[in-house]
């Protein structure tokens, strides 16, 4: 098995919006190894998020090559992007994006039980004990803090056990010491599934707690500041 | 309020986005309502034009059994300027080819040559009446209907028979201009001349007839004057006057009250459109929470803001009630002549205000109900939601004062179709089942979210992932159970109830009264008929039970010395003329409840037993006089006796029977019922025809056919109103699922983000929607099975029996619409891509 976590290459990103094309991510090219944490900065616009998305196969790039684990993710069309993500990946969204009609327990079994797993519902049990919240397994999102709810989101994605993690500004709705107690959580799960991880974040100091810190400036990996 | 006002301006520049469900729902319900009421009243303007064609005349005298005496005609021809005498009788057309015999009931209209005073009857082959009655060489001639030539495979030119009369067919009868108001008939129409019929035997003493004679009245004739001379001079003759300032009024009544059922259901449309337009204002305020709590942090106060959004939704009110009217008083406009070619009545399709009206005030105060509950919650959005999330106000019910407007509404609403409707008593009823059918749908909301809530979380459902998902998404906050079961719910039980109805209505007819009918329903037996008669039907292996009993009709004229109806109210009884008959003994079917039935050989003065539960609603008591008018001849008779009459098994069942002595002399005809096997009805009615020309066999079973039909007619129409009030139901459907569009965009791409193919995630929509139209359906048809037993059993009188043909198409129903729109709205979501969904939402 390739020991590339994620390879991209000349990845182009164009978006039509209400002032014409725009151009997200322009000419990037990157690896991130197996295993390796990496964090993602830059200034609000910079593509740091997008990059994400299409690291993720949740946005398709307008050209060039996105493999994961070997996998080229451009080729793949948008069910078996499904599918890798599944077995592979776990996400985490700055605004947590629970779904609001199902508890904690729920939300945390749904990705398991569609890769197919009997034990979905012990093993997301087991997740939210790790992130401490088993007592609130019942409650359905609007029941819960943001800490708490964003807690979810981190064992949802943690739950398949999947071999990336892409986080997405974890923090940025939650107070310090909350965001704090996220980010040991996400290091911590990281750490004990062996993942790599893909952090977006504005903070310097959750950067630095990463192998490697990539800078984006304009869609571009910015040399000065961190590289490839 | 100028502050408001101002507010209100700037807010409404956003358009009328996010308002079409709102706008389409009090429009569809205004329309609905106003297309009923012009309708009905252009086609109460066409029978008012042509009430004389209508009615023959400008006036009319009608006798039973007789003609007029010459005093009556002397009068009538004294008055009137010219008078037309016009007969009219069931019997039998006979048509013989080979030997073989065919019979058809037949309306025969026996006429004068005066008939049509006003209007024309239309003849195909083209000719004028008097041509075709007077027929070929000496043979009279006879016009005929359709459907009558078409069952005994008539052509022009053949010749058939009415009693022992030969008639040669001369022509079809294409318009009959005096036919729409004359009410029920079980034969289709044939004319001839009433001189061709003196040799028939079809007008004998004591047969069943009706003598009409229609009056061309001088120019400015009082009507009412004239009305009133005619009842002071022949009060007790038996003589009913009609004229045309009502010229066809038992058709005026059907078309008013087909019209008052029609706006009933408009107004449970209307219900299912206001939860449609409090789904909208509701999510329109719930857009609005970040303005209103920016609003509250500058100042404006609660009532400002209330008052701001109330002119807001007032207007769009404006809006959705002016494009209802436009609609509901085009729609007659445009569709005039294709109603005009398919109603047997006379229409005239114009813009009439009063409906109009009607309709927007219901539009008006239905709008008002629905809105102010999610409006009054506007004033409880604190400034601080700005700060601490988007949430609305978290009270569930509105301030009492609120509470107490939207009862005072609901009240000024029923109290408005109370009054306008003109049936008061089934409005009230009306009200009280849409209103229970409300709280019934809220409960079963309530209900099937807490059920799916369950399910959701049911350890069977765990690995089932687009079931559980579906159970989640319905039971789960946020969920759409409540306002889908609601809306569509309610449409699919006014559907549900009507199916319910009508069905059993059929099965009535059709099913049950078979059972216990009889096969032929006999008239105008003579007397010296009747031992042979009985010799031949007694006689038949394949009959089980003949009934005969002398018949005369009467009309009940005064209780107690006083006027009939100053005394019992405008009951059905005292409705034109009765049957009457007289007994020696009570049969043995009799069942008295009161009294005594006269001693056997009884001579004494004329006593009557009176059916007990009509004496009971007119409040008879034993003891009680009563004056009828038999052959213009007053009998008046001392009530001793009171029994049990079931109309329901068609057998014979008279409300006022007499000891022979008061009636004997009085010539008269006798009807009888005939029990028999179907194999042995064709033969029996075959003889009795040869033997005895005069008398009319009616088929029981035909007569059944024919009132299913009509009933079929009436649940048809009333079927179309149900399915307005279910698209309105749709409507409100499609506008949640539109509104939950952007949910499910969202809610398809995290499920894609975790892993989700887009089969599973298209699975768990679809399961979704299944849920949600399951639930809607099979609630519908519990509380429309619940309406279908209250008026089976409380307002027909009959045993109620589910009817699950009905109730699958509802369930089916639901599911379909909830199914389509689902997946029509499925469709962006699955498109969408994640990553743009998921950042709308950051």
């Amino acid at each position: 098995m390739s020991e590339t976590a994620l390879d991209l290459k000349d990845v182009c990103l164009s978006l039509d919006g209400n002032a014409g094309r725009v151009e997200i991510l322009r000419d990037l090219t990157l690896q991130v190894e197996r295993g390796e944490t990496v964090g993602l900065v830059g200034p609000s616009g910079s593509g740091k998020s997008s990059l994400l998305m299409v690291m993720g196969g949740l946005e398709r790039a307008t050209s060039g090559q996105v493999s994961a684990l070997g996998r080229d993710l451009s080729a793949a069309g948008e069910d078996a992007l499904a599918r890798f993500r599944r077995t592979h990946m776990g996400v985490v969204f700055q605004s947590f994006h629970l779904i609001g009609t199902m508890t904690a327990l729920e939300n945390v079994a749904t990705p398991l039980e569609l890769a197919g797993h009997r034990d979905a519902f012990d093993r997301a049990l087991q997740e939210l004990e790790a992130v401490g919240l088993r007592d609130r397994a019942d409650h359905y999102p609007k029941q819960m803090s943001g800490g708490e709810q964003q807690r979810v989101a981190l064992a949802r994605a943690a739950a398949p056990r999947p071999d990336i993690l892409l986080a997405d500004e974890p923090t940025g709705n939650l107070d310090g010491t909350t965001g704090a107690m996220i980010m040991d959580l996400l290091f911590d799960l990281r750490e004990r599934h062996g993942s790599t991880l893909v952090l977006v974040t504005h903070a310097p100091e959750l950067a630095a707690r990463c192998d490697r810190v990539i800078r984006l400036v304009d869609g571009r990996i910015d040399a000065a500041g961190g590289g490839a | 309020m100028r502050q408001a006002w101002r507010i209100a301006r700037r807010e409404l520049r956003g358009g009328l986005r996010g308002f079409w469900t709102f706008l389409i729902c009090l429009a569809l319900g205004v329309a609905a309502i106003a297309a009923v009421g012009s309708a009905a009243r252009g086609i109460e303007a066409g029978l008012s034009r042509d009430a004389a064609a209508l009615l023959g005349g400008d006036a009319e005298a009608e006798f039973t059994y007789r003609f007029a005496t010459d005093v009556e005609r002397g009068w009538l021809e004294e008055i009137a300027e010219e008078v037309s005498e016009i007969v009219d009788f069931r019997s039998m057309a006979v048509v013989t080819r080979g030997g073989e015999a065919e019979r058809a009931l037949t309306q025969v209209k026996a006429v004068d040559g005066g008939y049509p005073l006003y209007g024309e009857v239309v003849l195909a082959p083209q000719m004028p009446l008097a041509q075709a009655l007077a027929g070929v060489g000496d043979l009279p001639g006879a016009v005929m209907e359709a459907a009558l030539i078409d069952r005994l495979g008539l052509e022009v030119g053949d010749t058939l028979a009415l009693g022992t009369q030969d008639f040669v067919l001369m022509a079809r009868i294409e318009r009959e201009p005096d036919n729409a108001g004359g009410g029920f008939s079980l034969g289709p129409r044939t004319i001839v001349a009433t001189l061709a019929l003196a040799g028939s035997g079809l007008l004998a003493e004591g047969t069943l007839f009706e003598t009409q004679y229609r009056m061309r009245l001088p120019e400015g004739a009082n009507l009412t004057a004239l009305k009133a001379e005619a009842a002071e001079r022949f009060e007790s003759t038996g003589l009913r006057w009609r004229d045309s300032s009502n010229g066809a009024p038992g058709l005026g009544r059907f078309v008013d009250r087909m019209r008052s059922f029609l706006v009933l259901v408009g107004l449970a449309g209307l219900a299912v459109g206001g939860v449609g337009v409090s789904a909208a204002v509701r999510a329109y305020l719930a857009s609005k929470t970040e303005v209103i709590a920016t609003l509250k942090t500058l100042g404006a106060e609660g009532r400002v803001i209330f008052a701001a959004y109330l002119m807001q939704i007032g207007l769009l009110s404006l809006v959705g009630i002016t494009a209802g009217l436009i609609l509901g008083a085009g729609l007659p406009l445009i569709f005039a002549p294709l109603i005009e070619a398919r109603l047997p009545l006379p229409a005239v399709f114009a813009i009439y205000p009063a409906p109009l009206l009607e309709a927007a005030l219901y539009g008006a105060l239905t709008a008002l109900i629905f809105t102010l509950w999610p409006l009054a919650r506007s004033e409880e959005i604190r400034a601080a939601a700005l700060f601490r999330g988007m949430d609305g106000p978290s009270r569930t019910l509105p301030r009492p004062v609120y509470l107490c407007v939207i009862a005072l509404l609901c009240a000024a609403l029923i109290g408005a179709a109370t009054l306008l409707s003109g049936v008061p008593e089934l409005t009230l009823w009306a009200a009280a089942g849409i209103l229970g059918a409300l709280v019934l749908l809220v409960g079963a909301g309530w209900l099937v979210r807490r059920l799916s809530a369950r399910m959701a979380k049911s350890r069977a459902l765990r690995g089932r992932t687009a079931l559980r998902l579906a159970f989640g998404a319905v039971g789960g906050p946020g969920g759409e159970a409540a306002s889908v079961v609601l809306s569509l719910g309610l449409g699919l039980t006014v559907l549900a109830a009507v199916g319910q109805i009508d069905a059993n209505l059929r099965g009535a007819i059709a099913r049950d009264l078979p059972e216990v009918a009889p096969s032929y329903f006999v008239v105008d037996i003579q007397s010296d008929q009747l031992p042979g008669f009985m010799e031949r039907v007694e006689g038949d292996a394949g009959v089980s039970r003949v009934d005969t009993a002398p018949m005369l009709r009467g009309i009940i004229t005064s209780i107690n010395g006083q006027p009939a109806r100053d005394v019992a109210g405008p009951h059905w009884v005292l409705r034109g003329d009765r049957g009457v008959t007289y007994s020696a003994a009570p049969t043995e079917q009799t069942k008295i409840t009161a009294g005594e039935w006269w001693p056997e050989g009884y001579s004494g003065p004329p006593q009557i037993s009176f059916a007990s539960e009509e004496a009971e609603e007119m409040g008879l008591s034993l003891g009680d006089e009563m004056t009828v008018n038999i052959l213009g001849r007053d009998i008046t008779g001392t009530i001793t006796s009171f029994r049990e009459v079931d109309f329901s098994t068609a057998g014979i069942g008279f409300i006022l029977s007499m000891n022979p002595g008061a009636l004997a002399g009085a010539p008269h005809s006798h009807i009888a019922t005939i029990y028999a096997e179907e194999e042995a009805e064709g033969a029996i009615a075959r003889d009795l025809a040869q033997s005895y020309p005069n008398i009319t066999t009616i088929r029981v079973r035909d007569a059944v056919e024919r009132v299913a039909e009509i009933v079929g007619g009436l649940a048809a129409a009333i079927t179309y109103g149900a399915a307005a009030t279910l698209l309105t139901g749709v409507v409100v459907l499609i506008g949640a699922a539109a509104a939950g569009e952007r949910q499910r965009v969202f809610e398809a791409a995290l499920l894609k983000t975790v892993g989700a193919v887009r089969g599973q995630i298209l699975g768990y929509f679809a399961l979704r929607s299944l849920l949600l139209g399951l639930a809607a359906g099979v609630v519908a048809v519990f509380a429309g099975a619940l309406a279908g037993w209250a008026v089976t059993v409380f307002v027909m009188e009959g045993t109620y029996r589910f009817e699950p043909v009905s109730a699958v198409l509802v369930i089916g129903g639901g599911i379909g619409a909830t199914i389509l729109t689902g997946l029509v709205f499925a469709l962006r979501p699955l498109a969408a891509r994640p990553a743009r969904a998921l950042r709308a939402r950051e």
